[in-house]
């Protein structure tokens, strides 16, 4: 049903083909000559765990692609992110990757990267621009989903905490399903709001999530919709000894967060995510289409995927490669795609 | 009699603070009083308590270290390097960790001694270097056991035992696995720490030098030595830090650690206050560290949402500010 | 008086209780130099503080060319004609800037040029400036690239460009040598040419020889002699401002027998002649001279603070050559440094802490300092000495400034030293607490060589067996305390006389 909901989106992207057995076939123009081809991905945030997978993504889907990708690091500074579309612009780039950043500051550099004939998606940022396709990870669904399992798994009636930090955007739109679900289940109750991002972040949300257990040992569910989140409420539940009474749920996964939710006794039940690789390769799959003249929609959602504690440890899953083997949907997605385009070997 | 009154204030303001901090959070927040509540404010306290015990020694003598941060986060990642990459057992993690930090330190010292780079620059440019270069070896990633190498392999180690142990032991006070292990080594250090620098030699020598460098050094003392020594104890301090911090997430998390820096540095100057000393000095720093986190876990049991908990830490450092610099001179001033 | 530049009459100035400026008179002369002499203390600073507008007289009236001068501050009084070059070059420089921004400074500060710089007019300007003064300097150089020199010629030409009535040198030479400071009297020559009214403040003698007209002597906050009839009466003025009242000394001259410290032609500055000397034991030596003669050099160089550049130091006949003040003090050689404030008093540090600062390692158990061994020393130290206070915890700040350095002091006699060094050891003290000082060191003055540093003959007088004079960094006298030949003594600080620079026909 929602493979479904995201082909009809991305309807012009032609039919799904099987994993890594895609071969480029009289590749349009400019793609007849991918060397000639010189993208640029133009990023906003860069360190951490997620940014570093995105990238790997754009690099190996660009590899396969055989076209040339530069990439551009504003390390957060958003007039410099701006300055450096217009630098691409200048290298005479065909296309952009506009990778987070704020739509004040990368509105009006975006519009002048169309003007100048160059392609542009961006990615989870709202550029406010009809001619670049967004391309998302639905936190909204990552958000839904993980509390659709927290529903299955312990009932619609529940003391839970939640750790939230208004103000940043993915964050926000998961907070849209919490409260959509509190709404719908009134059995469900927020015995204690959370979160910080002073860092290291799993860190200082453990100080407070030990606090609020404390002082709410009726918790029985921890939704922590990000794994850094998720981290410190497992850590306080482990101090406080509250592990086997509790179940914690969150969205983004990492190696390090495998380990962690197959710790014996472990309270972290469940994650909802969406590969950051695989969403750097629809990145540069959608700009593909644009450049052969395509259209990948307005809209490029690449779905999430619910990940179980029980699923990890039924499969003896240790990494993200291992998870990507066991869990095809998580290592490709179906998205914007065409037979023309090849897919990174795996 | 106004004398008094401002002199007890001044003495005994904090202190009394700190008492009726608690007594409140007892009343309003359930649960907040008892040895389980305690043994967590001291651990929250404790990583920011060791880096701010450090920063404390280079205050004595004057000067500042905006490394301390970058250090703990850099002995973080080394120890996740030196025991899921390359496999070393507990104590070569450790010892590695302490030797960054102890020759960190030193850098710092030779660059504010023998180049003459201001205290606030050298440590400042340390600070960016150490963020730098801990994410140099992992090309950003963060470290834990699976991932995979840039030359394809899967690292295999683990975090051992041991090593957990130091940030996840809990001893048995009173009850059961009360008295996390972060805490006794907090404890330990700030002991050791208030003994050097308030009943050594070596630690009057270092007031003096931060009072008066020319005439410390006029009367013999190595003042360089001293700063050297100073700054690496403060490195030393830091990745003690750091290797708790480890041990307690189980993985090299990359961050920048500017948030311990900040938050030591608030209880090395809240400890200002603490007894009028109005200097840095050991036993106001832990007391300042703990005020911090009293102040936090109480207000997190009570629900206040994370930003208010940044404006009180300031409101606290400003009172204590204040506290150190218009009530102790108004109270010197009137001494004469 | 009607043609002065500056008139200065019954100044006043006060900080706390203490009244530095008694009612000072001055006058100057537009065309001419006036040199002003003082001693440390004697309200030099104050007095010209007080003219450029950085301080407000307390009373006493200015008038400016026949109009009253109270000048609010400093750009009020530099508006006003009256143009100060400080002693410290680089407080008249921009360093980082190059020389024509430096000489245009004030036209960039009083914006009646716009918004921009023009850089061509603006060192087509600085050229003339400069070539008026007889600079000749890369407009485009930065200032710091310079040397000591040129850095005090742009001040001073930087001054000029606002065309002052009056002209202030604070101390212009202290950093230049002999051929830089010609220059800088050259330069003099020509703006007393232009009828610039100069007030020089100097302690060498050459120079004063060189430039001074006229001498006027301060001596604690007022003026204690004028000299402006020719010849110039150079020791006079010396005595006016050392003095010379004779106290009723009372010292049993001990000459000792045993040679503790020996210099064999040390040379302590470039250029000077090498000093051979002997101090014995039990002797006090007092050094005299005017600043800059090189006794702060000698006195360093003894403690390990700087090198000779030549000669040998023994001490008890073993060579010494201490490379630090660590190494020296482990020899138990002791320098109590002039300028307590910035050089000995640890301001945050109790009476005991600082009096035991440097053998801490003395009252320590192991790496553990002994509270109770540091108050038992201190407070014997206490009492024979005489500091008066209410407790050895009492913190430094609360002693008065006497008692402050009879604990500086007090801070080296508490272990054996072979060699003392006092550099200034009255300074800022009282006349009681002064006498406490001095009876102490002579009390204690057995199984070592003391070596005292003083500007005033007076003190001089007050506490040595021997009075040995310094001038151009090396010894030009002795004197035994009991046979004090005073004129002579005069004589030898003065210096002998320079070269007649035609200045005085």
């Amino acid at each position: 049903m929602l493979r479904r909901y995201f082909i009809t989106l991305t309807g012009a992207a032609g039919l799904a083909l099987g994993a890594g057995a895609a071969i480029a076939q009289e590749a349009p123009a400019p793609f007849d000559a991918p060397q000639d081809v010189t993208i640029a991905l133009v990023r906003y945030l860069s360190t951490g765990d997620f940014f570093q997978a995105y990238l790997s993504g754009v690099e190996t889907q660009a590899e396969a692609l055989g076209v040339n990708l530069r990439v551009l690091d504003s390390r957060q500074d958003a007039a410099l992110q701006a300055d450096m579309v217009d630098q691409a612009i200048a290298l005479g780039v065909d296309g952009i990757i506009i990778q987070h950043g704020l739509t004040e500051s990368m509105r009006d550099a975006a519009q002048r990267a169309v003007d100048a004939g160059i392609e542009v998606v961006a990615f989870d940022v709202n550029v406010e621009n009809d001619a670049i396709p967004q391309i998302e990870q639905s936190d909204y669904l990552l958000g839904k989903l993980a509390l659709e399992q927290a529903i299955a798994d312990n009932g619609e009636s529940f003391a839970a905490g939640y750790v939230y930090v208004p103000g940043i955007a993915p964050l926000d739109r998961r907070h849209v399903a919490w409260e959509e679900v509190k709404t719908a289940h009134p059995g469900i109750t927020e015995a204690a709001r959370i979160g910080t991002l002073d860092n290291p972040i799993a860190n200082a949300n453990a100080n407070q999530a030990r606090a609020a257990l404390q002082a709410n040992p009726t918790i029985s569910v921890f939704f922590a919709p990000y794994n850094e989140f998720a981290k410190g409420v497992k850590i306080a539940a482990d101090e406080v000894g509250m592990s086997a009474d509790m179940s914690i749920y969150s969205a983004d996964i990492s190696t390090a967060d495998i380990a962690l939710m197959r710790e014996p006794g472990s309270a972290w039940k469940a994650t909802v995510a969406t590969n950051p690789a695989v969403v750097g390769e629809v990145s540069v799959r959608a700009l593909a289409l644009m450049l052969a003249g395509q259209d990948p929609g307005a809209s490029v959602i690449v779905p999430p995927t619910l990940i179980t504690q029980a699923f990890l440890n039924d499969q003896d899953i240790r990494n993200m490669e291992d998870l990507g083997e066991k869990m095809p949907q998580f290592q490709h997605a179906d998205v914007a795609m065409a037979d023309w385009i090849a897919l990174p070997s795996r | 009699m106004n004398d008094k009154i401002l002199n007890f204030a001044v003495r005994y303001g904090f202190l009394i603070l700190l008492v009726g901090l608690i007594v409140y959070f007892s009343l309003a927040a359930p649960g907040f009083f008892g040895p389980l509540s305690a043994a967590f404010v001291l651990q929250s306290v404790a990583v920011t308590g060791i880096l701010a015990l450090g920063v404390t020694c280079t205050l004595v003598v004057d000067g500042f270290d905006l490394s301390i941060g970058a250090v703990a986060t850099s002995a973080l990642m080394l120890s996740a390097y030196s025991m899921v990459i390359l496999e070393h057992p507990t104590i070569v993690a450790v010892l590695l960790c302490l030797g960054m930090g102890a020759l960190v330190g030193l850098l710092n010292g030779l660059l504010i001694v023998k180049f003459r780079v201001p205290d606030l620059l050298a440590t400042l440019g340390m600070m960016f270097l150490l963020i730098g270069v801990q994410r140099i070896p992992t090309q950003g990633n963060s470290i834990a056991t699976g991932m995979t190498l840039s030359d394809g392999t899967v690292a295999e180690g683990t975090f051992s035992a041991a090593f957990l142990w130091l940030g996840r032991h809990r001893f048995d006070v009173f009850i059961e696995r009360l008295l996390p292990m972060p805490v006794v080594i907090f404890v330990v250090i700030a002991v050791v720490i208030w003994l050097f620098l308030g009943f050594t030699r070596h630690g009057r020598l270092m007031y003096a030098i931060g009072s008066n460098a020319r005439a410390a050094s006029l009367v013999g003392t190595p003042v360089n030595r001293y700063k050297i020594a100073a700054y690496m104890i403060s490195g030393v301090t830091a990745s003690i830090g750091g290797i708790l911090l480890a041990a307690r997430l189980g993985r090299g998390d990359i961050a920048s650690g500017n948030n311990l820096l900040l938050d030591s540095v608030a209880a090395a100057l809240i400890g200002f206050a603490v007894l009028g000393a109005a200097r840095p000095n050991a036993f106001g720093t832990a007391i300042g560290a703990l005020f911090v986190g009293i102040l936090l876990q109480g207000m997190t049991m009570m629900n206040a949402p994370y930003y208010t908990q940044d404006f009180v830490k300031g409101a606290v450092l400003v009172a204590a500010l204040v506290f150190t610099f218009y009530l102790s001179s108004r109270r010197s001033g009137a001494g004469h | 008086m009607s043609d002065a530049a500056l008139h200065v009459s019954g100044l006043k100035k006060s900080f706390g209780r203490n009244r530095v400026l008694r009612g000072v008179d001055v006058t100057l002369a537009p065309g001419s130099v006036t040199v002003l002499m003082g001693a440390n203390g004697a309200g030099k600073s104050t007095l010209v503080k007080a003219i450029c507008g950085h301080h407000r007289a307390d009373g006493g009236q200015m008038t400016l060319a026949g109009r009253p001068f109270d000048p609010a501050d400093v750009a009020d009084a530099i508006s006003r004609g009256v143009v100060t070059v400080h002693q410290s070059i680089d407080d008249g420089v921009i360093p980082d800037l190059d020389v024509a921004n430096n000489l245009m400074l004030d036209r960039l500060v009083d914006g009646q040029d716009g918004l921009f710089v023009r850089d061509r007019r603006l060192r087509a300007e600085a050229s003339k400036v400069a070539a008026e003064m007889g600079l000749t300097v890369n407009m485009r150089t930065r200032v710091s690239d310079l040397p000591v020199a040129d850095r005090q010629m742009i001040a001073i030409a930087r001054a000029m460009v606002r065309a002052p009535k009056v002209l202030i040198l604070d101390e212009p030479t202290s950093s230049l040598s002999a051929t830089e400071a010609a220059r800088l009297f050259d330069l003099i020559d020509r703006l007393r040419a232009q009828g610039v009214a100069i007030l020089y403040i100097s302690h060498r003698m050459s120079d004063i020889r060189r430039v001074a007209e006229r001498i006027v002597v301060m001596r604690d906050g007022a003026i204690s002699g004028v000299f402006d009839t020719r010849p110039l009466d150079y020791e006079a003025a010396v005595t006016a401002m050392l003095g010379h009242r004779m106290n009723e000394v009372d010292i049993r001259q001990r000459t000792g027998t045993t040679p503790l410290l020996e210099l064999t032609e040390l040379q302590i500055r470039e250029g000077a002649a090498p000093i051979t000397l002997t101090v014995r034991d039990g002797e006090v030596v007092a050094f005299v001279g005017l600043l800059g003669s090189g006794k702060s050099r000698l006195a360093d160089i003894l403690s390990g603070l700087s090198h000779p550049l030549g000669g040998i130091m023994r001490i008890n006949g073993t060579r010494y050559a201490p490379r630090s003040v660590e190494e020296a003090v482990g020899k138990a050689v002791f320098l109590s440094p002039k300028d307590r404030g910035t050089n000995a008093v640890i301001p945050g540090f109790d009476i005991a802490d600082n009096m035991t600062l440097p053998f801490l390692r003395g009252v320590s158990l192991g790496p553990f300092l002994s509270t109770r061994r540091q108050h038992k020393r201190t407070g014997d130290m206490v009492e024979r000495v005489g500091i008066v206070c209410q407790s050895v915890r009492d913190g430094i700040g609360t002693l008065s400034g006497g008692n402050q350095q009879k604990v500086m002091i007090a801070r080296w006699l508490l272990e054996p030293a072979q060699v003392l060094l006092l550099d200034e050891p009255f300074q800022g003290v009282d006349i009681g607490a002064r006498r406490d000082i001095g009876r102490h060191i002579r009390a204690t003055a057995q199984g070592r060589a003391t070596l005292v540093f003083l500007a005033e003959i007076d003190e001089a007088l007050e506490i040595a067996d021997r009075i040995v004079v310094m001038n151009e960094g090396t010894i030009v006298g002795e004197h035994i305390s009991d046979a004090i030949n005073l004129a002579a003594l005069v004589a030898d600080i003065t210096g002998p006389d320079g070269p007649e620079t035609g200045l005085h026909p």
